[in-house]
């Protein structure tokens, strides 16, 4: 097994409840993953591990070859409710991934932030509170935060899950175009199949709890890098879409 | 005479289920409604349906309060009292807030420490009167520590709750950027627990307040409670009214000073 991100034999209990079976599987690097399955599966709890905010029952979690123990700026989190601090601009909101940075100084922390503050259109919104933004920028401002924390892996779990579906097109459109032009590696949790189809790389459908990997399916192999948004609309989509949904009622029993 | 187009949007969404806030439009009800009910009570105690020694009419409390401001001394026992009230609040706070913050951050401090405060913030504090008089003798110490004991063991529950909530959420995405466990105490719980912590503040200040006329009433020569205990002492009860209606006073001016407070500091709610 190999891969930037690696799962040995990882399993994870809490107290009696089995929520992750012994598991193992690599993530390439720079690849966009989405772990699909119905919810309350486990495959937060998988995230989560790699973040180093659980910790495995038994086996272990691998970055680069080096044993996760505990949460650093590497593997940076954008979740799906309380995403920005509300009390700081969105200009603030980027800078406090950098917060803890000794070795960028003032000048390096402030060119980031006009960084991504254009590359994710907020420089008009430097100085608005959360409060004063939609919630699509508010998670354009979670992500950014995280990549100017530096993190080389994001974890997200189902970060759009509360928008409407206009901002949610336009939000994966720009995280498959950041993620390929900032070089990240992306573990995207949902259960929305058509989400998952057009974001992945690469999707990983888990079975019902305790988790377990039933499927491992190669989409940029059958949908290529380049996702316009009009992909939604061929064929190939519809089809590999299908093929999704149909593994998951006939691996899971369940309808996401 | 018909209200203006102005004046009624002023006041029309007073009306409505959740509707808009209207400041001037609630202030206008909150001192209309305030009128009504001395109007009514000064035409209840002219009427004399209830006896003036139960209950002075407003004009009569409005002559004691004058006589008491300017022949007995009131503004000073007005000082006293608001100076054992602060003294005490703000070492109930200084208290409440890391012990309240370690309770919810640290399960062995709160294992260690809720049972007793669950236990204590139960007892009436004028059963514990006589203990304090005991351990305190009858000078400041024990008026200062019956307004502390009143405020102290509801305030570190109201902090520990506060911290309690604090996101998840935050704390993870704080750990991810590299924060330890000071930093996101520091730079993330206190900021998300600022605006419940100075409503909590708020609300026990007011507590405070009420516990006034027992910490006063234990050999005091000074300070609002004593002026009240010893008028009901001669059935004076213009005067009490007149006392009452002081420490109501003041609690009005303090939360609308607090309100602005944290209307200022916390702009971004």
């Amino acid at each position: 097994m190999t891969g930037y991100v690696q799962f040995v034999d990882t399993a994870k209990s809490f107290g009696p409840v089995n929520v992750v079976r012994k598991t193992s599987l690599g993530l390439e690097r720079n690849s966009l993953v989405v772990f699909l399955g119905p919810s309350g599966c486990g495959k937060t709890t998988l995230m989560r591990m790699v973040g180093g905010l659980d910790e495995p029952s038994s086996g272990s979690i691998l970055l680069g070859g080096e044993k996760v123990v505990r949460p650093d700026r590497r593997r940076g989190m954008v979740f799906q409710s309380y995403s920005s601090f509300p009390w700081l601009t969105v200009e603030k909101n980027i800078a406090f991934g950098m917060r803890y940075r000794k070795d960028l100084d003032a000048m390096q922390k402030a060119e980031r932030i006009g960084h991504y503050l254009d590359l994710f259109g907020l420089a008009d919104f430097a100085g608005s509170y959360p409060n004063r933004i939609s919630g699509g920028m508010r998670q354009r401002v979670a992500i950014a935060r995280t990549l100017a924390a530096g993190s080389d892996v994001l974890l997200m779990d189902e970060p759009f899950g509360a928008l409407d579906a206009l901002t949610r097109e336009r939000l994966q459109v720009e995280l498959r175009q950041i993620q390929i032009r900032e070089e990240k590696t992306v573990i995207f949790v949902t259960h929305d199949v058509e989400e998952a189809v057009f974001l992945a790389d690469r999707i990983i459908l888990f079975s019902r709890r305790p988790a377990s990997v039933v499927a491992d399916i190669d989409v940029a192999a059958e949908l290529g890098a380049d996702r316009p948004l009009e992909i939604r609309e061929t064929q190939k989509f519809f089809e590999l879409r299908n093929k999704v949904l149909h593994l998951i009622r006939n691996e899971t029993g369940v309808v996401v | 005479m018909s209200l203006s187009d102005g004046d009624s949007d002023l006041f029309s969404s007073l009306f409505v289920f959740r509707g808009r806030a209207s400041p001037l439009g609630e202030f206008a009800v909150s001192v209309a409604a305030a009128m009504l009910v001395i109007a009514l009570w000064e035409l209840a105690a002219r009427a004399g349906i209830i006896a003036p020694q139960f209950l002075p009419s407003p004009s009569r409390v409005v002559v004691a309060l004058w006589t008491m401001l300017t022949e007995q001394n009131l503004v000073w026992h007005v000082a006293v009292s608001t100076a054992r009230v602060w003294i005490a609040f703000l070492l109930a706070a200084i208290m409440a807030i890391p012990i309240g913050i370690m309770m919810s951050s640290y399960r062995i401090v709160g294992a260690a420490l809720e049972p007793m405060i669950d236990f204590i913030r139960y007892l009436p504090v004028p059963a514990l009167v006589p203990l304090s008089i005991i351990w305190f003798g009858v000078g400041e110490e024990t008026k200062i520590f019956l307004l502390w004991l009143g405020t102290f063991f509801q305030l570190v529950l109201l902090v520990a709750d506060d911290m309690r909530r604090v996101p998840q959420e935050f704390v993870e995405v704080a750990r991810t950027v590299g924060a330890n466990s000071r930093q996101v105490m520091t730079d993330v719980a206190l900021h998300w627990m600022g605006p419940t912590l100075l409503d909590n503040l708020r609300i026990t200040l007011g507590w405070c307040w009420t516990y006034l006329i027992i910490a006063e009433i234990v050999a005091a020569d000074s300070g609002i409670g004593y002026v009240i205990w010893t008028a009901r002492r001669f059935v004076k009860t213009p005067e009490v009214m007149a006392g009452v209606v002081v420490i109501g006073l003041i609690g009005l001016v303090t939360d609308q000073l607090l309100r602005l407070l944290h209307r200022r500091l916390f702009r971004y709610l």
